[in-house]
């Protein structure tokens, strides 16, 4: 394949971001809404929750998820007060 | 002023505890609770997709709506109170909408496409790496073909066909992680486990080879 420089960038990337133990995305899932919910209360949820936080470094399609989750909420906001 | 705020408390939904949401939601579901979530997921998630949908919206977030509930009353009895109870729905319905508009997006891809067609090896892409943009500095091009000929052989020496094919998939063609497990006839959580697998091999492998990753960086 054509690889662009780029890609080869983030492919060492990924391996030097590697570590021993790592969450998958449905353990990440499982606990996205309470990571969110801190993030929006500004209770550091990097601390309470740091294998999330790395999940979410690594996996592209959860950290999305977790943007659009917190979008959502924030919109959502005066209906749930 | 008065007559506003009691017109506009008139026309807010009391607001529910988690507990009223579970007890409401547990079958048989009461019908006003579900029209009440029904338009906090709608409003919560027209400004999180929007720019994911190139029409239709609000037919897309009312489908994906109608969707999410179902799942929401299926798993009501899950809910374990660590968060609102409606940032716990919104997550699925979130989840819902991407997963839609992701494999969506990507019905017409198969892992099969990213096979080489002209290789008679049939080998996939991975296997063939090379770089696409013309180098104007002879020097840092032939450090960059040593470095991309060094992830090459660790590829063919350390991973095997399947992490070989989800990194293919997930790393070189950016499909999404959901698209390439359906394909893969697996799921999520242990897609992400081969290639974390993966990832970790070749980090190990640098290693006992005494290759700093940043210094790779550094000469690209």
């Amino acid at each position: 394949m054509k690889l662009t420089k780029n890609k080869l960038k983030s492919m060492i990337r990924m391996i030097k971001m590697t570590l021993d133990q790592e969450i998958g995305c449905e353990d990440c899932y499982d606990q996205l809404h309470q990571f969110a919910e801190m993030e929006l209360q500004n209770k550091s949820p990097e601390k309470a929750l740091p294998r999330v936080k790395e999940h979410l470094e690594r996996c592209g399609n959860c950290r999305q998820e977790y943007e659009a989750l917190l979008e959502a909420i924030e919109a959502s906001a005066e209906l749930t007060e | 002023m008065f007559n506003w705020f009691k017109k506009s408390n008139k026309n807010k939904k009391p607001s529910r505890s988690n507990e009223d949401w579970v007890e409401q939601l547990t079958p048989p579901p009461s019908e006003e609770s579900i029209s009440h979530l029904r338009i906090i997921l709608v409003r919560g998630l027209k400004p999180a997709l929007y720019k994911y949908v190139d029409r239709e919206l609000d037919q897309f977030v009312e489908d994906t709506v109608q969707d999410a509930l179902l799942k929401i009353l299926d798993k009501v009895d899950t809910f374990r109170g660590e968060s609102k109870f409606t940032t716990w729905a919104m997550k699925i319905a979130v989840r819902e909408g991407l997963s839609e508009l992701r494999r969506a997006k990507y019905k017409d891809i198969s892992l099969n496409d990213l096979v080489v067609n002209n290789d008679e090896s049939g080998r996939d892409e991975i296997n063939q790496m090379s770089f696409s943009d013309d180098q104007p500095n002879p020097d840092r091009a032939t450090h960059e073909r040593m470095i991309l000929q060094r992830v090459q052989k660790m590829i063919d020496e350390e991973l095997t066909d399947k992490q070989k094919m989800a990194i293919n998939a997930l790393m070189m063609h950016g499909l999404p992680i959901e698209v390439v497990a359906e394909q893969m006839g697996t799921n999520r959580n242990a897609l992400y486990k081969l290639v974390h697998d993966a990832r970790l091999k070749m980090k190990n492998r640098l290693m006992e080879d005494g290759i700093d990753p940043d210094e790779m960086l550094n000469q690209l």
